[in-house]
């Protein structure tokens, strides 16, 4: 009885989670003028005229530029910043974390307001993609450090001993033991820092230089003035971006985590 | 082969001594336990030794070398920790291949070493798995095996059988003491185990509270313990209170006890009159009909199979603890005779 209380809960769940979703990719293959739902009739039309706006195709690669850039940098210092978190910081531990993740507690707006103060007051402005990349950074910071602080936790100090012991150096260590045993979590933490950073709109909105437009924002202004299925079908291309990314990294980096 | 010498060793963390000033001579080839309760400073000793933990004071020689500032990874040993430690995404013999790639083994002497040492280890044929596909006690024997294929100078091996199942631990003492004995590594030994530190062991270093309580081969321990803390840690023991009749000159002192007058060996003069305390285990004891030995009432008995523990009450208000065989079992309050050998009896501290 319970059990099936429980099931038709989480059906629910999903399909409250999953409906929209659903919405959007049937509402794509349209073959009416309208975003309506259901659709009227089947077509790629709306994926045709999508491929072929050049304003959407630069905004989709703004927008993996960003990504991949900045999911490399915070993983980068997100990684090394978790190294020191969990095998390090004495004292000022609870701290560092707090600082780690404040990005996540403050609201974006705040953030990204503060960085337009302070990239025209050190006079780096927007007319770069730099600040831009700077605020995607710091959003998706936190998840790349919880990612990898949460392997290290179950990094056993007794195997960098035994490593020690048996002559290995200390860079030798970190290549050879460590980062294997930790990689689960720093690919998590960096798909998340993809995912996240490509669906980022505030921050972009706010330090985004003249004709850098992320596919978010670019989506935003489209829907001020049309509403066509072709933004369904925006929607539908990012949400297979994002899924390939997931799948590409798995099978080539290997995400799945190591079974002990 | 190694002989390490430790003087004077010393670690402080904060204001707490963990270790010390302990010093003890372990020569080439031998297999010395540390033996002590939880927190008397064990691991920590042995981490310094490997090179994990900073020395306060005090130093470590290997062969005459003080290796204090020698960094871990440079000091040659091979260590065992009690949760194996095992890279768990390396197979057995990539484990294994590890510190051999550290020194640089060409390749044709590095499988040559691997199948030698597999196959001192008992696991020939486990090459490719990996340790999560490993049951306990294999695991163990990789990681003893691991330590051993650099051929180390010496051994460390922190409790490494306190993971292991009551069974598969006695057979793990007598493996690895043969190995250890057929490889003459020099070796350490952690454990808070008596047991296993008795039955390994050339010589036991008790410890307590970051000191060395007494040093000596495994039957000095257990017969001759230094003081009663020695006494009470490697197995049962019974005190018999006594008065010194006779000090003695000539390193014996008679001593008067509810078994009667008792000569035991003594380095110390006492003045007659002293009152003293001697140690007996209880296996030393033979119960018999009243007559022999020391008049003794039965207090209780619990019956544990090959054996029944009776505690007993002497004459003199001493009492003690003592194993019989059921075959002649005494009831409770019954009136028994309690007879141990002259020679079992040990006067505490008679060697200082
Ligand atoms: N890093 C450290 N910082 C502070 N105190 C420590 C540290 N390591 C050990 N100690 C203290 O030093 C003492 C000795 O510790 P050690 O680990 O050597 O004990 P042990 O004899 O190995 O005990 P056990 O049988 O429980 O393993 C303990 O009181 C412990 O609390
Ligand atoms: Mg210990």
């Amino acid at each position: 009885m319970s059990r099936k209380v429980l099931t038709v809960y989480c059906l629910l769940v999903y399909a409250f989670l999953l409906a929209p979703i659903l919405v959007v990719v049937g509402a794509s293959f349209n073959a009416g003028s309208f975003l309506t739902f259901p659709p009227q009739g089947l077509s790629l039309r709306w994926y045709v005229t999508f491929f072929n706006n050049e304003v959407f195709m630069r905004a989709i690669r703004t927008s993996l530029w960003v990504a991949a850039v900045s999911t490399v940098i915070s993983t980068l210092i997100g990684t090394a910043a978790a190294l020191y978190y969990v095998q390090h910081a004495g004292r000022g531990k609870e701290a560092i974390r707090i600082a780690m993740l404040s990005p996540l507690l403050l609201p974006e707006v705040l953030t990204a307001i503060s960085l337009l103060f302070f990239v025209y007051s050190v006079g780096i402005g927007t007319q770069t993609m730099f600040a831009m990349i700077v605020g995607h950074v710091l959003i998706t910071l936190p998840f790349v450090f919880i990612n990898v602080s949460a392997s290290l936790e179950t990094f056993d100090p007794a195997w960098d001993m035994a490593a020690r012991s048996l002559g290995a150096g200390r860079f030798t260590r970190f290549r050879r033991i460590m980062l294997p045993l930790i990689k689960p979590g720093v690919i998590g933490g960096a798909l998340f820092a993809f995912i996240i950073s490509f669906d980022i709109f505030t921050i972009s909105f706010m330090l985004k230089g003249i004709g850098t437009s992320t596919l978010p924002i670019q989506l935003f202004d489209y829907l001020r003035t049309n509403f066509t299925p072709e933004a369904a079908a925006v929607s539908t291309v990012s949400i297979v971006l994002t899924l390939v990314v997931v799948i590409v990294s798995e099978k080539v980096l290997g995400l799945r985590i190591h079974r002990f | 082969m190694t002989e390490v010498s430790i003087e004077k060793l010393t670690k402080t963390f904060g204001s707490a001594r963990a270790v010390d000033g302990i010093s003890v001579r372990i020569a080439n080839g031998e297999f010395i336990s540390l033996l002590g309760p939880s927190g008397c400073g064990k691991t920590t000793t042995l981490k310094m030794i490997a090179g994990f933990e900073d020395v306060s004071g005090g130093a470590i020689r290997f062969d005459g070398q003080d290796v204090v500032n020698v960094p871990a990874e440079k000091r040659d040993i091979g260590m065992v920790f009690q949760n194996y430690a095992l890279f768990p995404h390396m197979t057995v013999e990539q484990n294994l291949a590890f510190g051999l790639e550290m020194r640089k083994v060409a390749k044709p002497e590095m499988r040559s070493r691997i199948s030698r040492v597999l196959e001192m280890v008992q696991l020939t044929g486990y090459a490719e798995r990996y340790p999560r596909q490993l049951s306990g006690g294999q695991q163990q024997r990789v990681a003893l095996g691991r330590a051993l294929v650099i051929e180390p100078k010496i051994l460390l091996l922190d409790e490494p059988l306190a993971n292991l199942d009551a069974k598969l631990r006695e057979e793990m003492r007598v493996f690895i003491r043969d190995l250890q004995r057929r490889v003459g590594i020099t070796t350490v030994y952690v454990t808070h185990d008596q047991a296993e530190a008795m039955t390994m062991s050339d010589r036991v270093v008790v410890m307590f509270g970051g000191r060395i309580a007494q040093i000596g081969v495994p039957a000095d321990i257990y017969e001759r313990p230094e003081n009663l803390d020695v006494a009470q840690f490697v197995g049962q023991v019974n005190l018999v209170k006594g008065t010194v009749r006779e000090g003695g000159s000539d390193g014996r002192c008679a001593v008067e006890t509810t078994f009667g007058v008792i000569e035991v060996h003594s380095a110390r003069m006492h003045a007659p009159g002293t009152a003293v305390t001697l140690t007996l285990r209880p296996e030393a004891i033979e119960l018999g009909a009243p007559g022999k030995g020391a008049k003794g009432t039965v207090l209780s008995s619990y019956y544990s199979g090959s054996l029944i523990d009776y505690r007993i009450e002497l004459e003199g208000g001493d009492i003690i603890h003592t194993q019989a065989f059921p075959h002649n079992r005494f009831a409770d309050k019954e009136r028994v005779g309690v007879y141990a050998p002259a020679d079992r009896f040990w006067l505490l501290g008679a060697a200082a």
